[in-house]
């Protein structure tokens, strides 16, 4: 097969796959989403599973303690984070924002003083932030209300295809390799096993880099005496998966926790220092390490690609769009570099 | 084994009956040591593939990556590009096991004389094997190292005994010649 054969067959299969894609996006955007999320968690657990399998535990077993451990852990932090977060939103519609009430005071002395010389009149800080308050305070549970139902799904659906695809793997690789014809058999045997290698160790080494990351921050945060330590941190470790977005929301979210709290701006930069720190010893130390290989793409891509997964599939589009961008070129390099070393005639 | 949760737990739920390919697996060298549950997890590994009269199964100079058990039916061992036939081979026989090992090229064309039901067993399954049960998987392994061992003593011995033939062949070339 000549070289020029060869790279229209690429893509035409690239340009069906791109099709098929967007089809399922569209019109299954929400079942492709689950079925994606469990699939991403399944390959994260995977040595874990193994590992009680090397232990003489079946297969069975092996992800049903797993699965059960994952749902355990899960409702033992909603249990704790649940009450916090009520709480939180008490306290914003009641109005008390703590002692930055005395920022924000010096802050509307200085623009009534400073904003008639710019031209600027009418301004009215605190008549503002009142507003901000009760429009906060009445939309919030409007938006958790609105998408519980889809959030209650994904909770009870994506473990239970997790599950499944942890503990049927096996059976549904050998089943979809039968249905290859024998001239392509072997190929697609290698390309998938190659395609697991890469992705399952790229996505490992993200979730130990975000629970790396997580812990640093909630020692850091707690030690610099920061409210809610625990979520901000945990936050910050996830947030840290999505590029560019991530670091900076991570930040912010501290950031501005400490201003409205505690009212104290020193110790809010303090803050910010740490997380540029943190994000320095993360670049330098910890991704390195863990994830080894990064995915490789064009900056420009990776910010439209986190766009396109925010604008389809919300927070979790914008956290899940890179890892299955990884996979997609893993797909496509290596079923190229396979494909060049096997003789199809 | 009567109670279920023991099954549930213990990976030792192993068919009563043997099935045709697990007696196909204890007939070959590589896994003839092995008992009732391991060639059942080795079982879970195959892939079963089937091929029509004259259907190629790998040709010469592609690259390896594993063996094949011929449940039923005939093969044809050729050497290429002379198109010509080394071996037939039939029911319990098998070949490509060196790649298992090494991923180099397949050293002969091998096409399918009739309908045939082959059973496969690859690199990555086996590289799987290892990672879930690393004393069976090192068992195998040896085995097929032993197996090569002993293929090339045998081709080593003809060597020796072909390079003796050509040295008396040579020498009463050389005589005669005289």
């Amino acid at each position: 097969m000549s070289a020029t054969h060869l790279q229209h067959k690429i893509h035409l299969f690239s340009l069906f796959f791109a099709v098929a894609l967007v089809f399922v996006i569209l019109y299954l955007g929400d079942v492709a989403e689950i079925v994606i999320t469990a699939a991403l968690l399944a390959y994260i657990l995977e040595p874990v599973v193994l590992y009680l399998e090397k232990k003489g535990v079946s297969r069975t077993a092996s992800t049903t303690l797993v699965v059960l451990g994952i749902i355990l852990g899960l409702l033992l932090i909603s249990m704790t984070c649940l009450p916090m977060a009520f709480q939180q939103l008490k306290s914003i519609k009641s109005g008390d924002m703590g002692q930055s009430s005395q920022i924000l005071i010096k802050l509307d002395q200085a623009i009534q003083e400073y904003a008639p010389l710019f031209g600027i009149k009418n301004i009215n800080l605190d008549g503002w932030i009142s507003k901000f308050q009760s429009w906060l305070s009445d939309k919030l549970p409007e938006i958790l209300i609105h998408d519980s139902g889809s959030v209650l799904i994904s909770l009870i659906m994506v473990p239970f295809v997790m599950f499944f695809i942890l503990k049927d793997n096996r059976k549904f690789k050998k089943y979809f390799i039968s249905l290859v014809p024998n001239r392509y058999f072997e190929f697609t045997l290698d390309l998938i096993h190659k395609m697991e290698v890469q992705l399952g160790n790229y996505l490992r080494g993200q979730f130990i880099d975000a629970v790396a990351f997580g812990i640093m921050a909630v020692i850091t945060l707690w030690f610099l005496d920061v409210p809610y330590f625990l979520i901000i941190g945990a936050f910050a470790g996830l947030a840290n998966l999505i590029p560019f977005v991530g670091p900076v929301a991570g930040a912010t979210v501290a950031f501005a926790t400490v201003v409205i709290q505690q009212g104290e701006l020193l110790r809010a930069c303090y803050v910010l220092l740490a997380f540029i720190l943190l994000k320095l010893i993360d670049d330098i130390l910890v991704q390195p390490l863990a994830v080894g290989q990064h995915v490789n793409l064009h900056p420009v891509v990776i910010a439209l690609a986190i766009l396109t997964g925010g604008h389809l599939f919300g927070i979790l589009g914008m956290l899940l769009i890179i890892p299955f961008l990884g996979f997609i070129k893993v797909v496509m390099e290596e079923g190229i570099t396979t494909y060049r070393k096997y003789r199809f005639e | 084994m009567g109670l279920p949760w023991i099954d549930f737990f213990c990976r030792c739920n192993v068919d009563k009956e043997e099935s045709d390919s697990r007696k196909l697996l204890s007939q070959i060298p590589f896994f003839a040591n092995l008992n009732r549950r391991e060639l059942a997890v080795i079982e879970q590994f195959l892939h079963q593939r089937e091929f029509q009269c004259g259907e190629y199964i790998f040709r010469q100079g592609d690259r390896g990556l594993g063996m094949y058990i011929i449940q039923n039916g005939l093969i044809s061992v050729v050497s290429e590009p002379e198109n010509y036939e080394l071996s037939e081979l039939r029911d319990g026989d098998f070949f490509g096991e060196m790649t298992l090992l090494d991923d180099l090229y397949r050293s002969a064309t091998i096409r399918a004389k009739s309908e045939c039901c082959l059973f496969g067993l690859f690199q990555p399954d086996l590289t799987a094997l290892i990672d879930r049960d690393q004393s069976l998987g090192l068992k195998i392994v040896m085995q097929i190292a032993k197996y090569a061992c002993q293929r090339l003593r045998v081709t080593n011995d003809k060597v020796i005994a072909l390079s003796a033939e050509l040295a008396k062949l040579k020498k009463s070339f050389q005589n005669s010649g005289e």
